[in-house]
C-alpha cells in the first residue's frame, strides 16, 4: 500500500511549486468573484430593492437557475441570504470546473502525454501522482474557501457576519473538491484526457440540471444530489453545516473508487474502450456545407442553448417587473418610456441588447472560415474543384442561418416565459416578441456584413468587428441613462432601428441597412475571390 | 513531348519581401521532377502559386496549357496536392477526411482507397487530433493518390513518415509514373528525389540556379576519384581538373571536374594504374555546391 504512494508528497510540493501562478489566479479569480461583490449588493437592497429581489427569484425559472431559498417571507430577505441565494451556486459551480480541468490536466493529460511514464521511472509510487494531484486540488480549495471567508468577513456588511462567511466559502471550496473527486474517478474510466474531462463536465452539468427539477419540484429531494450540498448550507440564513459533512463523505468515497480503479489497470489503459470513429464518411458530410455544418455545428449548439437560457432570465422578470422597478431608481430611467408599459418599454430595450449578443454567434462563424484557413485546414481542398465562392458563400450562408434561428430562440424564449410570468396581465402576445426581434435583423446582418468584408479585404482584422460589436453594445446598453448626443449614439448601427413594440417598423431603414449589409458581403466577396490565402503565416 | 506545367520567370512578393524573383522550369507528361531547396527557398510559395492559392506578380505560369490564377477551377479536375503540413479538423476521422477530399475532388476510386490505407497502415477510425504528423501525412497522400490526376504535386509529402512508409510511398509514385503523370516533387530529403527524379530543378532564394537531368547536373560537377598507381602518384595533383587531393603512401583521393576525365585518365595510365575508383556525386554533393557557392 504505502509503496504505491511513496514519495507523493514530494511530488505535491513540486506542484505547488510548478502551479504557484496558477493558484494565485485560481484563488484570487473565484475568490474575488465569489466574495468582493457585497458592495453592488449592497446598493441593490437599498430602498425596496430587497423585497424586489425576492419577488423576482420566486419565479420558478429563477429558482431553476439560481436554486432556492429558505426565506420564507420577503420581511426575512435579508443583505446576506439575497447574496447566497444568487451567488452561491454559480460560484461552486464556476469552483468545480476548475478543479475538473486541474484534476485531468494533471492526471490523465499527463499520462496521454507519456510524463507520467517518465516521472514513474523515478522512484516514485505508481499511484503516487494521482494522489498529490487530488492533495493539491483539495489544498488550493482549503485556501480559497479561506480567502473568500476573509474578504467577505471583511467587508463588515450588516447581517454578513464572519462565521457565515466562512461558512459561505467552505460551501465553495467543498464544491471545488466535489468536482476534484468526480474528475479523479473519470480520469481512470475515460480512454483519452479529453473524454475524461467532457464527461466529468457532463456529470457536473446533469448534477445541475437534476438540481434544476428537483429545487422547483421538492427541494428536499436535491439533498440527494452532490451539486445540491454545495449551496444548501444556506449560509446567513440556516447555516446548516451538515450538507459539507456529506459532501466530505462523497469526496472520501469518490477518491478511494478512483485509487482502486487506477490500481487495477495499466497506464494509458482505461475502463471504457477507446470510442471508435467511422471509417467512412456519412453522405451528409461529403460537400463544402455538410462539412461547415459539421465544423460549425458546436458552437451553433452551445450559443443558441445560451440564447433560450438568457431569454428564460430576462423573460421570468416580466411577473415582478411592476414591483421591482419602482424599487430601483437607475433601472426606472433606464427603461422608462412615456405612454407605454413598463414590459412593452423593457421589451424594445432588452431585445436591443440580446440581438447585439445573438450577433456573435454569425460573426464567429464568418471569422471561422479564416480561423480555418490560417490553420492550414484548407490548403488541400484549394487545388480541388472546390471554388473560392463555394467557401466563401457557405460560410455566409450558415452565418446567416444561425443569426435568423438565434433570434427566433432569442426572442421566443423571452417571450415564451415572459407571458407565462404575466399570466393574465399579460398585454403582449408571442408574435410581438418575435416582431421585435426579428425588427433587428438588419443590425445582425450588418454585422455580418462588416464580418464578411473584413474576411474578404483584411481578414486579420475580422476581431474588430467584435470590438465594434462590443462598443454598439454598451452605448445601447447605457444609452438610455447618460443621454449621449444623437450623432454619438447613432455610431451603434442599432440605434438607426425604431424599437418595438413602442415604436412604428420602419421599412425603409430596414429594407436599407439589410441592403447595405447585403453589400458589404459582396464585396467581402470580390477580395476574398482575388486575394491571397493566408496558410500559417 | 506534352508540357504539362510550364513556369517562366514567376514572381511573387509579400510585402516588400521578394519571396520569388525568378521561377521557370518545365514538369512534362510521365515526368517526376524534384524540386528541391534549402528551407525558406521558395518551393512552397511556387507551389501554391501553382495552386491559385496565391496570385503572382509576374511571369507565365501555366497547367495544362492553362493559367493557373484565371483558369484554376478547370485545372484543379485533373491535380492532386499533397501540402507539406497536412492539418486536419480533429473531431473527423481519418476515413471520413480522405473520403471528403475525394469526394470533393470529383470522385475516385474506392477500392484504390481502402488498399492505400491498408498499404500505409493507417487507422481510419481515428479521431485526427489523434494523429501524430505521420499519420496526418498519410492522410493527405492516400487522398491524393487515391483520385485519378495528371499531375501530383507533393510538397515535402514524406516528412513524418518513418523509413518503411517512405518506402511505400515512393513505390506509390512510381506506379503513378509508369501511368505516364507528371510529378512535381518538392523534398529537401535528397535521397527520395534521387531515386524519383528524372529531372531536378534546385532553387535559392527564390531563383532557379540550376535545371536539369541528374546525369546532367552530374557532367557539370565533380566525381570523387580514388587513385592507386605504380609511379609516384603525386604527379596527379598538378593535372588540370583535379582538386582536393589528397595522398597517402601509394593511394591518391581527390575530386575530378566530369569533363576533365579523360585526360585525367590519360595521366593516370602513364603511371601505371592498379586501382582506379570513381564515385559519382550525389545529389547532396551537388546541393552542397549550390548552397555553399
Ligand atoms: N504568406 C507569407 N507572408 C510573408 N512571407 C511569406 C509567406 N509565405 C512564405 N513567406 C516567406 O517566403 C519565403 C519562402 O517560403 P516557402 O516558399 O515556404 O519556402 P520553402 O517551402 O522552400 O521552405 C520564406 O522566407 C517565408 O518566410
Ligand atoms: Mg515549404
Amino acid at each position: 500500500m504505502k509503496e504505491k504512494f511513496a514519495r507523493s508528497n514530494t511530488l505535491f510540493l513540486q506542484y505547488l511549486k510548478r502551479d504557484w501562478k496558477k493558484i494565485i489566479i485560481w484563488i484570487l479569480g473565484i475568490g474575488l468573484f465569489s466574495a468582493a461583490f457585497i458592495p453592488a449588493f449592497e446598493e441593490i437592497a437599498k430602498g425596496q430593492g430587497l423585497i424586489g429581489m425576492f419577488e423576482t427569484l420566486q419565479n420558478p425559472a429563477m429558482t431553476a437557475m439560481v436554486g432556492p431559498t429558505p426565506v420564507e417571507a420577503a420581511a426575512d430577505y435579508t443583505l446576506g441570504a439575497m447574496y447566497a441565494h444568487e451567488m452561491l451556486l454559480f460560484c461552486g459551480l464556476f469552483a468545480m470546473i476548475i478543479a475538473v480541468l486541474h484534476v485531468v490536466g494533471h492526471t490523465r493529460k499527463e499520462e496521454d502525454l507519456g510524463l507520467t511514464e517518465l516521472v514513474r521511472s523515478f522512484q516514485i509510487g505508481r499511484q503516487a501522482n494521482s494522489l498529490a494531484a487530488m492533495a493539491e486540488t483539495v489544498f488550493i480549495n482549503i485556501l480559497l474557501a479561506l480567502f473568500i471567508g476573509g474578504v467577505m468577513a471583511s467587508f463588515g456588511a450588516d447581517t454578513i457576519s464572519a462565521q457565515s462567511s466562512f461558512l459561505f466559502g467552505a460551501s465553495i471550496g467543498m464544491a471545488g473538491i466535489i468536482g476534484a473527486g468526480i474528475a479523479l474517478v473519470m480520469a481512470q474510466m475515460m480512454p483519452t484526457s479529453s473524454s475524461a474531462t467532457g464527461s466529468a463536465l457532463g456529470l457536473v452539468g446533469l448534477l445541475y440540471i437534476i438540481r434544476s427539477g428537483t429545487d422547483v419540484s421538492n427541494v428536499d429531494l436535491t439533498m440527494f444530489n452532490p451539486m445540491g450540498w454545495t449551496y444548501l448550507t444556506y449560509p446567513f440564513t440556516e447555516n446548516n453545516w451538515i450538507p459539507l459533512i456529506f459532501a466530505l463523505i462523497f469526496c472520501v468515497v469518490m477518491t478511494v473508487i478512483a485509487f482502486t480503479l487506477e490500481g487495477g489497470r495499466d497506464m494509458g489503459a482505461s475502463y471504457l474502450p477507446q470510442r471508435q470513429g467511422r471509417e467512412s464518411a456519412k453522405k451528409s458530410l461529403l460537400s463544402v456545407q455538410g462539412l461547415f455544418i459539421k465544423l460549425n455545428k458546436g458552437v451553433m449548439i452551445g450559443w443558441v442553448i445560451a440564447f433560450v437560457i438568457m431569454g428564460a432570465a430576462y423573460g421570468s422578470i416580466y411577473g415582478d417587473m411592476q414591483t421591482f422597478l419602482e424599487s430601483n431608481e437607475l433601472m426606472k430611467q433606464m427603461f422608462a418610456h412615456s405612454g407605454f408599459s413598463i414590459e412593452e418599454s423593457f421589451t424594445g430595450t432588452i431585445m436591443m441588447v440580446m440581438i447585439g449578443l445573438v450577433s456573435i454567434l454569425p460573426i464567429a462563424i464568418v471569422n471561422k472560415l479564416f480561423a480555418e484557413e490560417s490553420r492550414l485546414h484548407l490548403s488541400q481542398l484549394h487545388a480541388t474543384k472546390v471554388t473560392r465562392g463555394q467557401l466563401y458563400w457557405t460560410s455566409i450562408g450558415i452565418a446567416i442561418f444561425a443569426g435568423l434561428i438565434g433570434i427566433l430562440f432569442a426572442s421566443g424564449s423571452l417571450g415564451g416565459i415572459a407571458i407565462s410570468a404575466m399570466g393574465d396581465s399579460a398585454t403582449m402576445d408571442i408574435v410581438d416578441f418575435l416582431a421585435a426581434g426579428y425588427n433587428f435583423l438588419p443590425s445582425l446582418l450588418f454585422f455580418t456584413g462588416l464580418a464578411a468584408l473584413a474576411l474578404g479585404w483584411a481578414p486579420k482584422l475580422g476581431k474588430v468587428v467584435y470590438a465594434y460589436l462590443g462598443y454598439s453594445f454598451m452605448l445601447n446598453y447605457f444609452g438610455g441613462i447618460l443621454d449621449l448626443p444623437d450623432a454619438f449614439s447613432k455610431t451603434a448601427i442599432q440605434s438607426w432601428i425604431p424599437q418595438l413594440p413602442m415604436e412604428e417598423f420602419d421599412a425603409p431603414v430596414f429594407i436599407t441597412i439589410m441592403a447595405i449589409s447585403i453589400a458589404l458581403m459582396v464585396l467581402g466577396y470580390l477580395g476574398y475571390k482575388r486575394r491571397d490565402m493566408i496558410e500559417g503565416a | 513531348m506534352t508540357e504539362i506545367v510550364k513556369l517562366q520567370g514567376l514572381q511573387k512578393k509579400f510585402g516588400k519581401f521578394q519571396a520569388l524573383s525568378d521561377v521557370t522550369f518545365t514538369v512534362n507528361a510521365g515526368e517526376v521532377v524534384g524540386f528541391i531547396g534549402p528551407n525558406g527557398a521558395g518551393k512552397s510559395t511556387t507551389i501554391r502559386a501553382l495552386l491559385g492559392i496565391i496570385k503572382r506578380d509576374a511571369g507565365d505560369a501555366e497547367i495544362f496549357g492553362k493559367d493557373v490564377w484565371k483558369d484554376s477551377l478547370e485545372i484543379h479536375k485533373r491535380i492532386s496536392y499533397v501540402p507539406g503540413d497536412v492539418a486536419l479538423w480533429g473531431s473527423l476521422t481519418g476515413g471520413e477526411i480522405i473520403d471528403l477530399f475525394i469526394k470533393l475532388h470529383g470522385g475516385g476510386d474506392k477500392q484504390k482507397r481502402d488498399y492505400l490505407i491498408k498499404r500505409f497502415e493507417l487507422d481510419p477510425k481515428k479521431k485526427a487530433k489523434g494523429y501524430s504528423k505521420g499519420n496526418r501525412q498519410k492522410v493527405g497522400l492516400i487522398a491524393a493518390l487515391s483520385v485519378d490526376s495528371d499531375l501530383y504535386i507533393f510538397d515535402e509529402p514524406t516528412s513524418g513518415l518513418d523509413p518503411l512508409m517512405e518506402a511505400v510511398f515512393q513505390e506509390e509514385v512510381e506506379k503513378i509514373k509508369q501511368a505516364g503523370k507528371a510529378i512535381l516533387l518538392s523534398s529537401h530529403i535528397l535521397s527520395e528525389v534521387e531515386r524519383l527524379a528524372d529531372k531536378v530543378v534546385i532553387i535559392r532564394q527564390g531563383k532557379i540556379v540550376e535545371t536539369g537531368t541528374l546525369d546532367e547536373l552530374r557532367h557539370l560537377t565533380r566525381s570523387t576519384v580514388t587513385l592507386v598507381t605504380k609511379g609516384d602518384v603525386a604527379e596527379m595533383a598538378s593535372v588540370n581538373g583535379v582538386h582536393d587531393f589528397t595522398q597517402k603512401d601509394n593511394q591518391a583521393t581527390f575530386s575530378a571536374d566530369n569533363q576533365c576525365m579523360n585526360d585525367i585518365l590519360k595521366e593516370a595510365t602513364k603511371l601505371g594504374v592498379t586501382k582506379f575508383e570513381s564515385v559519382p556525386p550525389t545529389l547532396e554533393d551537388l546541393f552542397m555546391r549550390h548552397y555553399e557557392g
